[in-house]
């Protein structure tokens, strides 16, 4: 059910791109900053594996707010309305580890988040110099996640690492604030996520990731959160 | 100009690009609490023997008690031959005559390992010992079936 909204978001984008191909004006933007996110589900796991140490380990990080970048291309529908697709890159992890004088035991998660979806923006307050406008986007939530433990022990070690997909859809609001210079504007943005968790997947064989206390659980990535961006707009003529 | 605005917008994409990938270099190091070193007796047969000889075999015979700890490995050596080796705490094994290369007094080591209640990953995983050594003279007597 979740793949085929993906799908379906995917497709309105293109739709969307399409039908408005003919239109006068547009451009490019790209945004980067910092974004929290939610992982419930991960740092649930987290302190599971923790909890299996031999000995009392520390989490040193838990999903912390990291990397948040996006890339849109958008055209002047109207005076006050935009519409383009849109890409986000957001990143974060954790990790828990005990060390010693006789070896180290560490779980590390990496998370990564691609998005791609539809983009509308609403112009709210337009100026000779400020844009304060409103924006939103549809999304399908591609994310990838690493989970690998090692441990050394005096000269031996060993470890394992498994990675997971999850594909689910998610929707952003946000305001965005634009100094207007010639053809070009900069700004910053700022919103919410809603991500409607995806569950996820080993890569290699396809099983789900179980909860280890309640099988019948499947866990999933969650990467709802607020996000804050610096943003470039460059207008250009299509 | 512009060329040197492309090397600063270069540079600045160049440096940010450690931000597209998570990392944590974070580790949490403790310095263990060792508990109280386990108390270690051992029997052995030999021991009220002076210079047992080897004419055909000799049996040796050992019983480990570890109090406050786990018992995990014996070891018994002769010089350069290992003779026995077992995870019980108390068992026996025979010394054969035909482990020497000449007549005349050798030694033999019986190793014990046991838990070091150092508190460390290495003593949880029982990855991490105590030793002790006891060591016997014995007398082979490689003629004596002649």
């Amino acid at each position: 059910m979740r793949k085929r909204i993906s799908y379906m978001i995917v497709l309105a984008m293109l739709l969307v791109s399409a039908q408005h191909s003919l239109a006068q004006n547009g451009g490019i933007s790209i945004a980067a900053g910092a974004a929290s996110f939610r992982m419930g589900d991960m740092k649930y796991l987290q302190e599971h594996i923790l909890s299996t140490y031999p000995v009392e380990g520390k989490i040193t990080s838990s999903f912390p707010p990291f990397t948040a970048a996006s890339f849109t291309v958008f055209k002047q529908l109207y005076d006050h309305i935009r519409v383009g697709g849109r890409y986000n890159y957001s990143t974060t992890g954790a990790k828990s580890s005990y060390a010693d004088y006789s070896g180290d035991i560490y779980t590390e998660f990496n998370a990564v988040s691609h998005r791609l979806g539809a983009y509308l923006s609403y112009l709210v307050l337009g100026g000779d110099r400020i844009d304060l406008s409103l924006n939103g986007s549809l999304d399908a939530n591609y994310t990838s996640m690493t989970i690998q433990s090692y441990y050394t022990i005096f000269n031996y070690s060993d470890g394992l690492s498994n990675k997971y997909r999850s594909i689910s859809p998610s929707i952003a609001v946000g305001g965005e604030l634009m100094y207007k210079l010639k053809k070009l504007s900069l700004g910053m943005e700022a919103g919410y996520l809603v991500d409607l968790k995806g569950n996820l997947k080993d890569t290699s064989d396809g099983d789900p990731l179980l909860d280890p206390k309640d099988l019948d659980r499947v866990l999933s990535s969650d990467w709802t959160g607020w996000y804050l961006q610096l943003k470039t707009l460059i207008w250009l003529d299509f | 100009m512009r060329k040197y605005i492309s090397i600063f917008f270069a540079a600045l994409l160049l440096s940010g690009l450690p931000a597209c990938f998570y990392s944590d270099s974070n580790t949490y190091y403790v310095e263990p609490v060792p508990g109280d070193p386990p108390l270690v007796s051992v029997t052995c047969n030999l021991d009220t023997l002076y210079n047992p000889p080897v004419n055909d075999s000799l049996e040796v015979s050992y019983q480990v008690e570890v109090e406050g700890g786990e018992f995990y490995y014996i070891y018994a050596d002769l010089v350069h031959t290992s003779v026995y080796e077992s995870d019980s705490s108390s068992g026996s094994f025979w010394i054969n005559s035909m482990l020497a290369d000449s007549s005349g007094i050798d030694t033999l080591y019986l190793e014990f390992y046991y838990s070091s209640n150092s508190n460390s990953l290495a003593d949880k995983v029982s990855y991490e010992a105590l030793t002790d050594t006891l060591k016997y003279a014995i007398d082979f007597n490689l003629g004596a079936d002649l």
